[in-house]
């Protein structure tokens, strides 16, 4: 390094450690960062004990099924718990399966949509959508406000900090009456405003550094198998996103306004990135697709057959069903023993294949609305940097989607467990047990094709700023 | 006064020289605009959506056939959350609290479909509003607006000249006030109006019963908000050595009470006052209706106690004897009891609901955004007591549909003949269709008295720091 740029750092570093409030909005941000790890792993935290305490249920339940193939019957109860264990005309309603999808280890430091979406359901073979369409618990006055996490942090605050220290690098000069002793030196304007700029830059990445760091280490091993590419997109992303903010400061300053001008500019800019264009987006996106979901509320009406007490119907319904499957036919009593639940089971099935088209139609529109604003993520490096993230920490709305495509499927298998032996006459055996469905959560493969194109649109957002400016600042130094 | 008035006309005529300003004021009011003709179409077109959906769901009802009342209730129906009028002007909690709600018997549904979970992850943005334009960007257009009221004529001299011409501060202060006050409200008036137009032109079939007295406070919050920012501002130009700090200092405390506060508040609540997840609360629920809600008296016993008083009461050896069906009354009373079981665990969820949103009620007392906040969407009613009204009318009206097919089936049917009996349309009209109409505004306002409270304590304490600045304005000359 020259000895010009060493000497402008040095003295730059002087300043800063004299500026009371500069070091204390180093030192809010920070505190500020650690708060929100804090907060993001509490959070994730409490979901992680939620999904213990599902799977402590769903054990308990089968575990009292197993055991009462062993058990003496002494009781009313024990031989009802035993019917259903073991009948598949009570179990296949009864047996509850949890489908979950378990945080990612980064999902701390930012929560995404985890708090808006479900991320554990229990079904049971009875109508899918019936169970679907639930949802979590939730305060909607903090579901608005939103989650103060590390990505908030990072994505909001960082931003305000680099335009706190740097809006004022030319301007202040010119305003304290020491621009012409710099211009006086042999040093271009332009290299010292550079060289200051990169000091603050380094400064500041650093603290993004480490408030990630910290993050990432508490929240789960980032050396570890699974954690490490997540780790380092996570880490090249803060480093591309103060990129763009220093060179869109960079932008702001070649244009050699007064200070108050540049604080507006800057501060115009971020209001812009972060509340204006996704604000707008997402109102028109509201209009353009009207949606809503009361269209699908029919779908959890619980029904059954008009007339129970009628076996024509039950047969009719059972014959019905068995088009659709026709695996399932084959037992002698088919129609014998067992009408009715084996009625109100095809009843309930057909129901989900008759509705599934509707569900379809719906997702499909979802669908549509989320790729119309991902074309204009571009607007944004800021709405850019925040799916990201989230898609890192596998806390954006299609992993949601994707976990609620494959309950269907969840699904599938558990009714086929239970309607084979219910539709075949077989009582469940204790063996059966051992090879109960499990539900599995498919690999998402465009994932990190997202991540790596949405850092590439900030990577270039940054370059793009900082040549603008570049080359703004050296017009004017003719 | 006729100083005041040349004082207030110089500083409108400064403003609108200064061209960032204007282009700014331009660009709030094109999204101001935006904001609300997109709030319009919105609830246009999702009221349309409630509307028809409410109507075939009635349509079925009324058209179910005939059936037992029993089976009626079972099979239930639905109630849609209407869209209130004013809900194009605060969005406020709908795309966080559920949209429709399934009745049916036994089993009290939570509300399904947060339509934000129809939208990318962009929507946790937020939406554009009127309410967020006027709470978030015309603050900032007022501190760019007011900034430099005296640091301009301090640092460019003017100030002595002022002062040293007998002007006294106050007639100063006042003048600049009443500048950017009308400034202001030449802007936003055309607005106020079209709202209050559009509002009274959707008055018949509207949910609010008292549109205009909420519109007309709705202004009044926003005014005092407004004014409250001007002062303020002026109030820190006052104060203030230069223009730079004057910024700072403004552009810092709308960032730390617009932005951050409300989130940390909001987030603290959570981590304060932890919800159960909803598997537990349903778990919570089915054990106490099978161990009664002592853990004491399970259903057996308590169906034997009910027998016993009946049989008691009417003075007959069996229920077969007394005078109606039996098993309406024993239906009936389940659903009393579950209800009450519900209810029991229904209001500790509230009150968790009410602790975490009572946190943000204090914080409003130092923070009049969140105040503002707050009184727009109950005044608009998109607020949580709103949701939470129409919550209990809904289930109002459940157990008053699940009573009335109970008396009918006790009344006309005999003990043990289940499909014997069938009700009929004429019944099903005797349940009337579900409507809504919100608290008006004076009873949802006791619920916010801290937010009132708190918007006339800072409006006051405005005033005195003006007042009280006047008196000890500093020389000029120190």
């Amino acid at each position: 390094m020259p000895r010009t740029s060493q000497l402008l750092i040095y003295y730059e570093w002087k300043m800063l450690i004299r500026n009371r409030f500069q070091l204390l909005m180093l030192a809010v941000t920070f505190l500020f960062g650690m708060y929100a790890i804090y907060y993001g792993q509490s959070e994730i935290n409490a979901q992680r004990q939620t999904i213990r305490a599902v799977q402590a249920l769903e054990q308990e339940e089968f575990s009292s099924y197993q055991a009462s193939f062993t058990e003496e019957m002494e009781t009313l109860e024990q031989e009802q718990t035993h019917d259903i264990a073991s009948r598949p005309a009570y179990a296949w309603y009864r047996h509850g399966y949890h489908a979950i999808l378990p945080p990612h280890d980064y999902a701390a430091l930012t929560i995404g949509q985890r708090d808006l979406f479900r991320y554990y359901y229990r079904l049971t073979g009875m109508s899918l959508h019936y169970q679907l369409f639930e949802n979590e618990l939730a305060n909607p006055v903090n579901l608005m406000v939103g989650n103060f996490d590390l990505s908030f942090v990072l994505v909001y605050l960082l931003p305000l900090l680099i335009i706190a220290f740097c809006y004022g690098l030319f301007s202040s000069e010119k305003e304290n009456g020491t621009l012409p002793l710099l211009q006086m030196q042999p040093v271009s304007l332009r290299r010292i405003i550079l060289v200051r700029l990169l000091f603050y830059f380094g400064l500041i990445t650093e603290l993004a550094f480490l408030l990630s760091l910290i993050g990432l280490f508490t929240s789960g091993n980032p050396l570890k198998g699974e954690n490490l590419v997540p780790a380092l997109a996570w880490l090249v992303g803060v480093l591309v996103y103060c990129a763009f903010w220093f060179g869109l400061l960079f932008l702001i300053i070649s244009f050699r306004q007064s200070s108050a001008f540049n604080a507006i500019t800057a501060v115009g800019c971020w209001l812009l990135l972060l509340i204006v264009v996704p604000a707008v987006l997402n109102v028109i996106v509201t209009v353009k697709y009207p949606l809503s979901s009361a269209t699908l509320a029919g779908l959890t009406r619980r029904t059954g057959l008009e007339n129970e007490n009628d076996e024509e119907e039950a047969r009719a319904v059972i014959q019905e069903f068995l088009a659709h499957k026709p695996e399932l036919t084959g037992s002698d009593s088919l129609m014998k023993n067992d009408l009715l639940p084996k009625a109100y089971a095809a009843f309930t099935s057909l129901k989900d294949i008759n509705n599934q088209q509707q569900v379809d139609r719906y997702n499909a529109q979802v669908a549509q609305r989320n790729a119309w604003t991902s074309h204009f993520h571009w607007l944004s490096p800021a709405v850019n940097m925040q799916e990201v993230l989230a898609h890192i920490a596998e806390t954006d709305v299609n992993t949601f989607l994707q976990f609620q495509s494959a309950l269907a499927g969840f699904h599938g298998e558990i009714t086929d467990f239970y309607f084979t032996r219910l539709f075949w006459d077989k009582l469940i055996v204790s063996e059966d047990y051992a090879h109960l469905p499990a539900f599995e959560m498919p690999k998402d493969s465009h994932r990190w094709n997202t991540v790596w194109w949405g850092l590439g649109k900030i990577f270039l957002a940054a370059g793009g700023t900082f040549v603008f400016g570049f080359i703004k600042m050296k017009e004017r130094a003719k | 006064m006729h100083l005041l008035l040349l004082i207030a006309q110089k500083e409108i005529k400064v403003a609108l020289r200064e061209r960032l300003v204007v282009v700014l004021g331009g660009i709030i009011l094109l999204l101001l605009g935006v904001a609300l003709y997109a709030g319009y179409l919105a609830y246009q077109q999702q009221q349309a959506i409630i509307t028809q959906v409410q109507t075939e769901k009635r349509q079925e009802w009324l058209n179910q056939g005939d059936k037992h009342p029993h089976i009626a209730a079972h099979y239930g129906t639905f109630v849609f959350k209407p869209k209130t009028v004013l809900s194009l002007f605060d969005f406020g909690l709908d795309a966080y609290t559920g949209t429709s709600k399934y009745l049916e018997a036994h089993h009290p549904h939570e509300f399904m479909f947060r339509p934000a979970q129809d939208h990318s992850s962009m929507i946790r943005f937020g939406e554009l509003s009127a309410a967020l334009v006027l709470r978030i960007l015309v603050p900032l257009l007022i501190i760019f607006l007011a900034f430099a009221a005296f640091t301009r004529e301090r640092e460019s001299g003017t100030l002595k000249l002022l002062v040293a011409q007998g002007v006294s501060f106050s007639t100063l202060t006042w003048g600049k006030i009443l500048a950017y006050v009308t400034l202001l409200a030449a802007m936003l008036l055309p607005f106020l109006l079209g709202i209050v137009m559009l509002s009274l032109a959707n008055t018949q079939q509207e949910t609010i019963p008292d549109v205009v007295t909420r519109a007309v406070l709705l202004a009044l919050v926003y005014g005092a908000y407004l004014f409250l920012f001007i002062a303020f501002s002026v109030w820190v130009s006052l104060r203030s050595s230069t223009g730079r700090n004057a910024l700072l200092i403004l552009l810092s405390g709308w960032i730390f009470l617009g932005i951050l506060m409300p989130k940390t508040v909001a987030n603290l609540s959570e981590n304060f006052y932890a919800l159960p997840s909803m598997r537990e609360f349903k778990a919570t629920i089915e054990q106490d209706k099978i161990n009664g809600l002592d853990g004491k008296t399970p259903r057996s016993v308590r169906m034997a106690t009910l027998e016993k008083e009946y049989l008691e009461k009417y003075e007959v050896d069996s229920v077969q004897q007394l005078p109606f069906n039996f098993e309406g009354v024993s239906m009936q009373a389940g659903e009393e009891y579950g209800n009450t079981i519900y209810d029991h665990h229904l209001r500790e969820l509230r009150q968790i609901f009410h602790q975490q949103n009572r946190l943000g009620s204090l914080a409003s007392l130092l923070n009049p955004i969140i105040a503002v906040q707050h009184l727009s969407m109950a005044l608009s009613g998109t607020d949580m007591r709103t949701f939470i009204h129409f919550e209990e009318q809904a289930e109002d009206y459940r157990r008053n549909l699940v009573r009335k097919m109970n008396a009918d089936m006790a009344e006309n049917s005999q003990y043990g003949e289940f499909y014997g009996y069938k009700a009929g349309s004429d019944l099903w009209q005797q349940m009337e269709d579900f409507s809504y109409q919100t608290p008006t505004a004076w009873q949802l306002l006791q619920y916010y008295r801290l937010e009132v409270i708190s918007l006339l304590l800072w409006t006051a304490l405005a005033l005195v720091l003006i007042h009280y600045t006047h008196r000890k304005a500093k020389p000029l000359y120190a």
